[in-house]
């Protein structure tokens, strides 16, 4: 199990970090992003944001607010696209692969873990490249609530990477939900800005933590918490799909099964197995 | 005894019926083909005998896990061909990748291992899928129109590597639309209706 789930994880990240799209949505669209969407809403000017959590309403700059809200569209987007790119490029290798012995368990693990380190990576990378735009206090409050929203959306990068039939379904899905989520908490030219409604939404945790980190002083513990909620239930249903698809490999005997670790044949092949040991096993039986 | 054995295997889709209660017996160092035509269900077999598919009614014995080769080619596009032997050696959670490494020589496509499965030829794509089903050395191997794609040496090379795994105990099912050889063989099965009609290859001893 351990030699599985090692060689999972550093396959997985591998498989991840050749997606050259995503590196250049990484190096060329975040800080675009910011660009475009802080030169947008350029004006310095002052809006009425409500911590909800608290039930305060502080008033902070509009222009350093909507850089988090494109900070957190930017990186929701990227990281939900990768690992829904991953789920569906590797579906069919996966069945193959546990139909070859691969626990299903340590699989899953690794994909969880390889996703995990994305989100924190690309978390922390939005953060430092928000320094170019904006010198926040309290900027690891920033980091923290991208890495928050960014495991978030890998986890429902995931869920519909197991859900749809094909791959343009699930980009648009991705990219409908980001820009609705993330932008509906920012209260610069939104209507629902401020509404309780805004609570039922992904990010906002994140957004709720990274504003009383960056314009309060406070740290919200229970908006992070909401936020691992969200992405636990994400992960945990679009886990539960993927592990009920998976086949049930041909059990191997007892008697035939190979060791973790067998020793070499002398010619450095794997040794026989079936042809010495004649055990019929029953496979499937309906 | 044999090593694979199906008994009255049932599948359907919709109201489609592609197996009615098929069997099949394959015995180690046998070399069996499936033949029929297009849409008789020997993909659907073969998925079954594999494990990958599940039977409506019947059952599938067999002594070991199976070396599995899907029609369609089925790799990660964004691993090399050595990550892939990796990958797969912790699935047969095998010591050693030598065999893997000798199947790759054998093959011809040792210059590729360190290239990504997504920028492979087809033909190439098909030897390293080959590869990660006989890298265990299974008892059974199970082939799915496995040549598509090779080059003439590469037909020959895969045929010398059969005849190797015969003679070693290695029993093999080859599915194909077509077979040109039947003297490769030593039983060829007609799937029509959905059951397996039989009849001895060339290569099968006489009675």
């Amino acid at each position: 199990m351990r030699q599985q789930l090692d060689t999972a994880i550093r396959l997985s990240l591998a498989g991840q970090v050749r997606n050259r799209f995503a590196w250049i949505l990484l190096i060329v669209f975040v800080p675009v992003w910011y660009l475009v969407i802080g030169s947008m809403f350029g004006g310095h000017t002052s809006v009425a944001f409500r911590l909800r959590a608290t039930g305060t309403t502080v008033v902070v700059n509009g222009h350093n607010l909507t850089l988090i809200s494109a900070g957190l569209n930017s990186i929701t987007l990227l990281t939900a696209f990768v690992v829904f790119a991953a789920v569906r490029r590797a579906r069919f290798f996966d069945r193959r692969l546990v139909l070859s012995g691969y626990r299903p368990g340590a699989l899953i693990a690794a994909k969880t873990s390889a996703a995990l380190v994305q989100a924190v990576a690309v978390g922390a990378y939005a953060a430092i490249v928000l320094l170019f735009f904006w010198r926040p206090a309290g900027l690891w409050t920033i980091a923290v609530a991208f890495m928050l929203a960014a495991a978030t959306y890998a986890a429902l990068g995931l869920l519909i990477g197991v859900l749809v039939r094909g791959d343009l379904e699930g980009f648009f899905l991705i990219i409908m939900i980001s820009l609705l989520d993330t932008f509906i908490q920012d209260p610069v030219g939104n209507p629902m800005a401020n509404k309780p409604i805004l609570e039922f939404f992904p990010s906002y945790g994140p957004t709720q933590f990274a504003a009383a980190g960056t314009f309060s002083h406070q740290v919200l513990a229970s908006m992070a918490a909401l936020s691992l909620a969200w992405t636990a239930a994400f992960a945990l249903a679009g886990l539960a799909v993927m592990r009920l698809r998976m086949p049930r490999p041909v059990p191997v005997a007892a008697a035939a099964a190979p060791s973790e670790h067998p020793a070499a044949s002398a010619d450095g092949r794997p040794p026989r197995r079936q042809a010495e040991v004649p055990v019929a096993t029953r496979v499937k039986e309906v | 005894m044999a090593v694979l054995a199906a008994r009255g295997v049932c599948k359907s889709f919709g109201r489609r019926r592609v197996l009615t209660g098929l069997d099949l017996d394959v015995a180690p160092g046998e070399l069996v083909a499936v033949v029929g035509e297009n849409g008789t269900g020997k993909t659907t077999l073969l998925r079954i005998l594999a494990g990958d598919l599940r039977p409506d009614a019947g059952t599938v014995t067999a002594g070991g896990r199976p070396g599995y080769c899907p029609q369609t080619v089925v790799l990660d596009e964004a691993l090399t061909v050595d990550q892939h032997v990796r990958y797969f050696q912790a699935a047969y959670r095998i010591g050693s990748p030598a065999r893997a490494g000798e199947l790759i020589e054998r093959l011809g496509f040792a210059a590729y291992r360190g290239q990504r499965a997504g920028t492979l030829s087809g033909g190439t794509r098909q030897k390293l899928s080959l590869t990660l089903a006989l890298m265990h050395d299974p008892p059974v191997l199970l082939l799915d129109e496995p040549y598509q794609g090779f080059d003439w040496q590469t037909y020959l090379a895969f045929w010398d590597l059969t005849s190797e795994l015969r003679e070693r105990g290695t029993a093999t099912v080859v599915i194909s639309h077509l077979v040109f050889e039947n003297q490769r063989f030593d039983r060829i099965c007609h799937l029509t209706g959905g059951r397996l009609e039989g009849e001895a290859g060339s290569h099968a001893p006489a009675a």
